[in-house]
C-alpha cells in the first residue's frame, strides 16, 4: 500500500518534470538539448514507477 | 481519430454481447473520462495537423473551426448515441441485428472490418516513419501515392508485422501499455506544440509579450491561410468545422458507441467525450499543426529536398527567411522542376526535432497503441463474418492485410479525405438505429422488425444504407460537392429512405409476420 502510495506520487512528479521543460523552452529559459534529456529521463521514470500501480489498477 | 481503446472493464465484458448491461455492472463518470482522452491522442493526430497546414488552413479557420466542429462531436456523442445506449443498454452489433437482421450486420461487419483496416494502415505509416529517423531510407513524400523505397518497405513490414503478432497474441496486454502511456502521451503531445511554438517565436524574432502576441504570430506567420499547397484542397473554417464534427462520425452519429455508452449510467455521460475531443482533436491537431509549421519555417527539411534547394541556388534565401515556403513559392519550386512535390509530412522526423528520443518513442507508441485495437476489432468484424476461424489467425491475417495498406502513403497522406469518407461510410446505419428507436412506432411501423419478424436481412434498412452511398457518391462524384460536406445532407436522405422504404416493406413485403408481432420491444422498454 505505502509502495503504490510513492509510485504514485513519483509517476505524478515525472508528468511534471515531462511538461516543465516545454514550458521553460517556450520561456527562453531552458535549451532544446537539456528540455530533450530532462522530457527522456521523465519517460522513462514514468513508465517504470506508473506501470506496477496502473497495471494493477487495469487488470 | 482512432479506434477504440476501452477500458478494462468495458472490454472485458464480453457476457453482454447479446443482453443488455446489468446495473451493478454499469460504471462511473470518471471511467468515460480516461477512456476518451486516451482513446483520441493518437498516431494519427500527428498526421492531421499538418495536412490542416498543407489545406492552407487560416488560424482562425483552425481554431475556431476545431473548437464548433468539436463541440457539435461531443453534444452528437451526448444527445444522439448515448440517450440510445443508456436506454437499450445493447452493443451496436446487437442492436442492429435486431432492426437490420443477421445477413446485413454481416455486410456492416465487412464494410467496418474493411475500414478498420485501412485506419490500422495509416497508423502503422505514421509509426514506421519514425524509423526513417535511424536508419536514414527514403520516406514517402506528401503526394505519394505508392511505396517509394526498400527502406520504406521494409520498414512497415517490421512495424506492422510486429503489430500484427502482438495484435494476434497479447491484445490484453497492450490493451495495458496503452492505457499506462495514455497520460505521458498526452502530455507530450502538448510539449510539442509549446516546443514548435517555442522554436517558432525564436526563428521568426517575435516579440511576445501578452496572448494577443501569440494571436497575431499565428495569423500573419504560422497559419496564413491562402492557397493549399499543389495536389491538396483548400480548407475554410467550415472544411475544418465538419472535419471536427464528422472525424468520428461512425462512432457518434455511426453509433458505434452504442456497445460504450451502454456501460454508462447516465446518457450526460457522453460529455465525456469532451476530454478527447479538446485533448487529441484540438491540442494535439494544434501541437502537430505547429510541428509542420515549424519544419517549414525553419526549412528543416529532408536531405533530398535540402540538396534539391541546394542545387538551385536558393537554399539560402530560405533559410535566412527572405523567401517563406508558402503554398505560392512550393508550386513555384514544383514548376521550376526543384521539387517534384510539397515537403513531406512526417511525424516521426518532427517528432525527433523537437523532443529527440521521448518524441519517437511517442510517435511509435501512439502509433502502435491504437493500431493494436484497431487490428483486434477488424479482426472481430471479419470473425464475425466467418464465424468458425480462429480468432488468432483473423487478427493476424487483419494486422498484414493493414500492413500492406501500411505500405501505400496515399492513406496517411490523404487521411482527411479517408477519415471523411469512413464516417460517411458507417453513418447511414446509425440514421436506420436512430429512427428505428425514436421515430419509426411515430409513422405506425415497428422497431427491430428483422427480430420481430424473423427476417435476416431487412431490405429497408439495407437499401437505406446502399442508395445514401450512392446518392453520396454521386454528390462528390458529379455534383462537386466535397466528401467533407455530404455526410450531414446523407444523414436526412437515410432516415427518410428508412422510413419510407419500410413503409413499402413492413407493409407489403412482410405484412403478416409484421402485423401479427406489434408492439415496443423489452430493450426498448
Amino acid at each position: 500500500m505505502r509502495t503504490t502510495a510513492i509510485l504514485v506520487i513519483v509517476s505524478l512528479l515525472s508528468l511534471v518534470a515531462l511538461m516543465l521543460p516545454s514550458i521553460l523552452f517556450l520561456a527562453g529559459r531552458m535549451e532544446l538539448a537539456t528540455v530533450k534529456w530532462v522530457m527522456l529521463l521523465a519517460t522513462v521514470v514514468w513508465f517504470a514507477a506508473a506501470t506496477p500501480w496502473m497495471w494493477k489498477q487495469t487488470g | 481519430m482512432t479506434a477504440k481503446q476501452q477500458p478494462q472493464e468495458v472490454t472485458s465484458s464480453s457476457e453482454f454481447e447479446r443482453e443488455p448491461v446489468p446495473a451493478s455492472r454499469l460504471l462511473g463518470f470518471k471511467s468515460f473520462i480516461g477512456m476518451y482522452a486516451g482513446e483520441h491522442t493518437a498516431g494519427t493526430e500527428l498526421m492531421i495537423g499538418p495536412l490542416f497546414v498543407a489545406a492552407g488552413v487560416s488560424a482562425f479557420d483552425l481554431i475556431v473551426g476545431l473548437i464548433v466542429g468539436n463541440a457539435l462531436a461531443v453534444l452528437s456523442w451526448t444527445l444522439m448515441c448515448a440517450p440510445i445506449a443508456t436506454r437499450t443498454r445493447l452493443t451496436l452489433y446487437y442492436q442492429l441485428e435486431k432492426i437490420c437482421g443477421r445477413h446485413l450486420v454481416t455486410l456492416y461487419n465487412l464494410a467496418n472490418g474493411v475500414m478498420f483496416c485501412f485506419l490500422a494502415g495509416a497508423m502503422v505509416t505514421v509509426s514506421a516513419t519514425a524509423l526513417g529517423v535511424w536508419f536514414k531510407f527514403e520516406m514517402p513524400g506528401l503526394n505519394d501515392l505508392y511505396p517509394n523505397s526498400v527502406g520504406w518497405v521494409v520498414a512497415v513490414l517490421f512495424v506492422g508485422g510486429m503489430i500484427a503478432v502482438v495484435a494476434a497474441y497479447g491484445y490484453q496486454t497492450v490493451a495495458k501499455i496503452a492505457n499506462v502511456a495514455a497520460p505521458w502521451m498526452v502530455l507530450v503531445f502538448i510539449a510539442f506544440g509549446l516546443i514548435g511554438l517555442g522554436q517558432f517565436i525564436t526563428a521568426s524574432n517575435a516579440k511576445i509579450d501578452s496572448v494577443s502576441d501569440v494571436w497575431t504570430l499565428a495569423k500573419t506567420t504560422i497559419w496564413k491561410g491562402g492557397d493549399p499547397f499543389p495536389g491538396r484542397t483548400k480548407f475554410t473554417f467550415w472544411h475544418v468545422m465538419f472535419f471536427a464534427w464528422f472525424c468520428n462520425m461512425a462512432m457518434h452519429i455511426g453509433m458505434s458507441d452504442l456497445s460504450v455508452f451502454r456501460f454508462a449510467r447516465k446518457s450526460w455521460y457522453g460529455v465525456a467525450s469532451g476530454t478527447g475531443m479538446y485533448l487529441g482533436h484540438f491540442l494535439a491537431w494544434i501541437a502537430a499543426a505547429l510541428l509542420y509549421s515549424v519544419q517549414l519555417y525553419q526549412v528543416d527539411l529532408s536531405p533530398a529536398e535540402l540538396q534539391a534547394l541546394a542545387s538551385a541556388g536558393l537554399l539560402e534565401e530560405f533559410q535566412s527567411h527572405e523567401m517563406i515556403l508558402s503554398a505560392d513559392t512550393i508550386r513555384q519550386l514544383i514548376a521550376q522542376g526543384v521539387w517534384a512535390q510539397p515537403p513531406a509530412v512526417l511525424p516521426g522526423p518532427m517528432a525527433y526535432r523537437v523532443a529527440g528520443l521521448t518524441g519517437l518513442i511517442c510517435v511509435i507508441v501512439a502509433g502502435w497503441t491504437t493500431a493494436n485495437p484497431t487490428i483486434y476489432r477488424a479482426g472481430l468484424a471479419f470473425q464475425a463474418v466467418i464465424p468458425r476461424s480462429s480468432r488468432f489467425r483473423v487478427t493476424l491475417g487483419t494486422g498484414l492485410v493493414a500492413t500492406m495498406a501500411g505500405m501505400f502513403p496515399a492513406i496517411a497522406m490523404k487521411l482527411l479525405d479517408f477519415v471523411a469518407l469512413y464516417g460517411l461510410v458507417l453513418m447511414p446505419m446509425g440514421a436506420v438505429i436512430f429512427v428505428d428507436f425514436w421515430l419509426i412506432r411515430k409513422f405506425g411501423l415497428q422497431s427491430s422488425f428483422a427480430e420481430r419478424s424473423g427476417a435476416t436481412f431487412n431490405w429497408a434498412a439495407g437499401a437505406a444504407w446502399l442508395v445514401t452511398l450512392a446518392i453520396a457518391w454521386g454528390l462528390v462524384e458529379f455534383a462537386g460537392v466535397q466528401i467533407y460536406f455530404v455526410s450531414l445532407p446523407g444523414w436526412f436522405v437515410a432516415a427518410a429512405l428508412y422510413i419510407g422504404l419500410s413503409v413499402v416493406y413492413q407493409r407489403r413485403i412482410r405484412p403478416a409476420i409484421g402485423q401479427a408481432e406489434a408492439g415496443p420491444t423489452a430493450a426498448q422498454g
